[in-house]
């Protein structure tokens, strides 16, 4: 999977917007949005919300975690908990990138939200290799994602995928007799 | 991204070999020193350094994988195979102390494959082979992970140096992985772009096209 992939399934998130225009609501076959009120909020995906503000039409609201505050706490309880702590949004990573590009202006204190989410994002990458790194020594089986964002599984996807199935095979190395059926004979 | 114009067919790795793979194919002739245990007649021209028709009994010689293979069987025994030194007793004693100090792409370059070949042979030490190689791998698997997934934008040959091809494909999946991610954060990822394919189309000659 490629990130932009993962970028066009987090335009699907609900944000807040407040319009400064007026228009119906409208019929799309993802659900119906709107009605659109000039300063009333509404929620609408953020593809939606981009382009409005693009075109000026809107001003965004940020999403609640997104916060200077409640992003430190979160770094700090990262950084202090050994397996993964839950994120805010499954999406963290995207809506920052997304919204802090787009909508700077909306979004108080920008600079430090997308250094603080850096920051998780980081500390959470050292984490996943660690585990990563003690599952291929111990040798295990399977393993529970909880917590993991998909873009954060999607870093590391093709190399762990890849080391895995060579480990197998080297595994099965292990019990004779049991690729030897298969040999064929040229 | 990148777009090849071929997919690479993936070596087999384990006993079983892909018959399309080029890994595999250049695996297939690494040489193993080998011992003939019957008479060969009329292949004395093979062998450059006697002047006899035959290959005698005994004679010992460099024989290609896929050859000895082959030739190699358990209840007629027609030639013997003898474990490449990196597999023997005190290299595997020098793999269980530190596996990350080798230069496997000195040693192999394809250790783990020929290693695992080399389990069609008979051996009592086969056992604690594959068990070397599983452990030669976990061994060095941290490292490989931490280099592919840090370097970025820098020269990647001092990195790739010892590594055995294996190793090798897997620092290249990790470093795509790593490549995308940041092509996508500084925003290259919602440029378009033509591909790599295209691009190297030439716009073909009249003269070229007209016999």
């Amino acid at each position: 999977m490629d990130p932009s992939e993962v970028e066009f399934l987090a335009e699907k998130e609900i944000v807040k917007i407040i319009p400064n225009f007026s228009l119906d609501k409208i019929y799309l076959i993802g659900g119906d949005l709107g009605p659109f009120n000039p300063g009333l909020q509404v929620d609408v995906p953020v593809w939606l919300a981009l382009n409005l503000k693009q075109r000026q039409k809107c001003r965004i609201v940020p999403p609640e975690w997104m916060d200077v505050d409640k992003l430190e706490e979160m770094r700090d309880l990262e950084r202090r908990e050994d397996a993964f702590t839950p994120v805010p949004s499954p999406y963290y990573m995207e809506l920052t990138k997304l919204l802090l590009n787009y909508a700077s202006d909306n979004i108080p204190k920008a600079d430090e939200i997308r250094t603080l989410v850096k920051d998780i994002w980081d500390t959470r990458i050292a984490k996943l290799r660690l585990s990563a790194d003690s599952f291929i020594s111990q040798m295990e089986a399977h393993a529970k994602l909880d917590n993991l964002t998909l873009m954060e599984i999607n870093t590391i996807r093709s190399f762990l995928l890849d080391s895995l199935n060579c480990m197998y095979k080297l595994r099965s190395n292990l019990q004779p007799g049991s690729s030897k059926g298969q040999l064929t004979d040229y | 991204m990148d777009t090849q114009s071929y997919l690479p067919v993936q070596p087999g790795v384990g006993m079983e070999e892909n018959f399309l793979s080029l890994d595999d194919i250049l695996l297939s002739h690494e040489r193993l020193p080998a011992r003939t245990e019957c008479t060969f007649p009329r292949l004395g021209f093979l062998e450059k350094t006697t002047d006899s028709q035959d290959i005698t009994e005994g004679t010992k010689m460099e024989l290609p994988l896929w050859l000895s293979k082959g030739l190699y069987e358990r209840k007629r025994r027609v030639l013997s195979v003898e474990l490449p030194k990196v597999y023997r007793e005190g290299w595997r004693t020098i793999f269980k102390a530190d596996p990350n100090v080798v230069d496997l792409h000195k040693m192999g370059p394809y250790y783990y494959g020929l290693g695992s070949q080399m389990l069609h042979f008979d051996s009592p030490e086969n056992p604690e082979i594959a068990q070397t190689l599983l452990q030669t791998f976990i061994g060095r698997f941290r490292r490989i992970m931490d280099s592919s997934q840090n370097a970025y934008n820098e020269d990647t040959s001092v990195l790739v140096e010892h590594l055995d091809c294996l190793e090798k494909t897997l620092f290249r999946s990790g470093q795509s992985g790593l490549n995308s991610f940041q092509s996508w954060e500084k925003g290259q990822a919602s440029q378009l772009t033509a591909s790599s394919l295209v691009l190297n189309y030439r716009k073909r000659k009249m003269t070229d096209i007209q016999p």
